[in-house]
């Protein structure tokens, strides 16, 4: 492909709709037009911004409960209104009186449970999107700007200390990184509107984005990875801070740089 | 001869309503998100994601197993939208197709490809972290743009997906696609030699 790419493919490109053969193509006219690259990531962040502007309204948090029920009625409606001669009438006792109530009860209190569990799961699902949307954001504005980082050195006694004063709390980065992997230095970033240390990282020709804020109590303690928009998102928490990687290099080698930056804060 | 038959519609009817509870619960935020862009208020959303729910488990017989659930509940959130108070008053007040072909497909007066800039206005606004700007710019997209934009950018649908929920072609959901962008663009580019006029 040696044309600029049009507003169509690039429209194709950001939402991940060309074929292989024209992906091909379009990755290999991206590596020598500028302008083009320039303009995909224009397309992307645009994306990506309207994904997270779009994630806006929330049911309230009784609704999940009142529309089952609403489900459920309707269904024993449904269900009592559909001629049903064949079901004989069955003999009655006390003993099944009871054990029915007793059924009752402890359906009732697993039905509260599992709704309760069931919002708090849809809620923390909901805040960790929004997270990943931001950092792909924050990341590929940061691969967009083409400006170089607040601080430029591979030297983990350089790119820390220059944080003293900035940050609320401190983090250690890692001794020995993975083979082909190098710092290249750090950004002081906002996310959620808390200050948080944008490392910058190259593994071969990708750049990852690991950002660490200070632990917030919300967070919960495992292990997350999704995709966005193309790139991988792997989240980590240690005791005192919240981390959460970005790139589109493969994820067994995120995974890796991400598990040494984990491993760096106990 | 079956046996007790009445006891085992009873147990497919009480395993039908939780598979579909199972599927469609997920789906509660992403599907009231959906309806509050469309409708615009919280009352109605509501009332348009429980008719939605009521609609697809009185269906969900004849969901065929193993296809695209989700494509298949938000077709029926957009089929009852269109249906809705709302979506007959929005429909009332957009020219659906008429207004996408009024101006071309996709824009190209508004958008030269020669017209690349690191510095646009939707990237410097997106860099400020103006969302009130690109929430207003959505808010303002006639009814068949927003749609679109919500399945592709917020739900992150393929395109044949969307295709299938608003039963158009995909060349139709790409040109939609396309011009939501680009009226999105605009609006950025508005409000952003706005706020620069007034600093000046």
């Amino acid at each position: 492909m040696t044309e600029h790419l049009s507003y169509p493919n690039l429209n194709s490109l950001v939402d991940g709709e060309l074929s292989a053969d024209q992906l091909a193509m379009a990755n290999t006219h991206l590596s020598q037009c500028p302008s083009c690259t320039s303009d995909a990531l224009r397309h992307s962040l645009l994306k990506s911004a309207i994904g997270k502007a779009g994630q806006r309204y929330l049911p309230a948090s009784d609704f999940q409960a009142r529309l089952l029920r609403r489900l459920r009625e309707d269904h024993s409606q449904q269900e009592a209104s559909r001629p049903d001669h064949a079901r004989p009438s069955v003999p009655r006792s006390p003993f099944y009186g009871w054990a029915a109530a007793v059924a009752l009860l402890l359906v009732c209190i697993g039905a509260v449970l599992v709704q309760h569990i069931g919002s708090r799961t849809a809620i923390a699902s909901a805040q960790y999107a929004a997270l990943a949307t931001e950092v792909c954001d924050q990341h590929i504005a940061a691969l967009a700007e083409n400006s170089p980082p607040e601080v430029i050195s591979s030297d983990r006694h350089t790119v820390k200390p220059w944080f003293q004063g900035k940050l609320p709390f401190s983090f250690n980065l890692p001794d020995n990184l993975p083979a082909g992997t190098t710092l290249d230095g750090a950004n002081l970033t906002y996310i959620h509107g808390r200050p948080t240390a944008q490392l910058l990282y190259s593994i071969g020709k990708h750049r990852v984005s690991v950002y660490l804020q200070q632990r917030s109590e919300d967070v919960s303690a495992s292990r997350l990875s999704t995709d966005r928009s193309g790139f991988h998102v792997i989240s980590f928490n240690t005791g005192d801070i919240n981390g959460i990687a970005v790139s589109d290099v493969e994820p067994a080698r995120l995974a890796d740089l991400v598990s040494i930056v984990e491993h760096a804060q106990k | 001869m079956t046996l007790l038959p009445w006891k085992r519609a009873d147990r497919e009817s009480g395993t039908q309503t939780s598979a579909f509870e199972e599927q469609a619960l997920p789906l509660l935020s992403s599907l009231y998100n959906i309806a509050f862009w469309l409708t615009r208020n919280s009352a109605d959303a509501e009332d348009l994601v429980q008719e939605t729910m009521l609609k697809a488990l009185r269906g969900f017989s004849s969901f065929e197993t193993g296809t695209n659930f989700k494509a298949w509940i938000f077709r029926i959130l957009r089929n009852t939208y269109l249906t809705s108070r709302s979506g007959l008053a929005a429909r009332r007040t957009v020219a659906l197709e008429d207004e996408l072909h009024e101006t071309g497909e996709f824009g190209p007066a508004q958008y030269p490809e020669a017209a690349i800039d690191h510095q646009t206005p939707e990237v410097n606004l997106i860099r400020m972290g103006d969302r009130l700007a690109l929430q207003a710019a959505m808010e303002n997209l006639p009814a068949p743009l927003l749609e679109v934009i919500l399945l592709c950018d917020v739900e992150e649908m393929k395109y044949k997906e969307i295709a299938t929920v608003l039963n158009i072609p995909i060349g139709t959901v790409m040109s939609r696609i396309a011009r939501a962008r680009a009226n999105i663009r605009r609006a950025l580019t508005r409000v952003f030699e706005r706020s620069t006029e007034i600093k000046l």
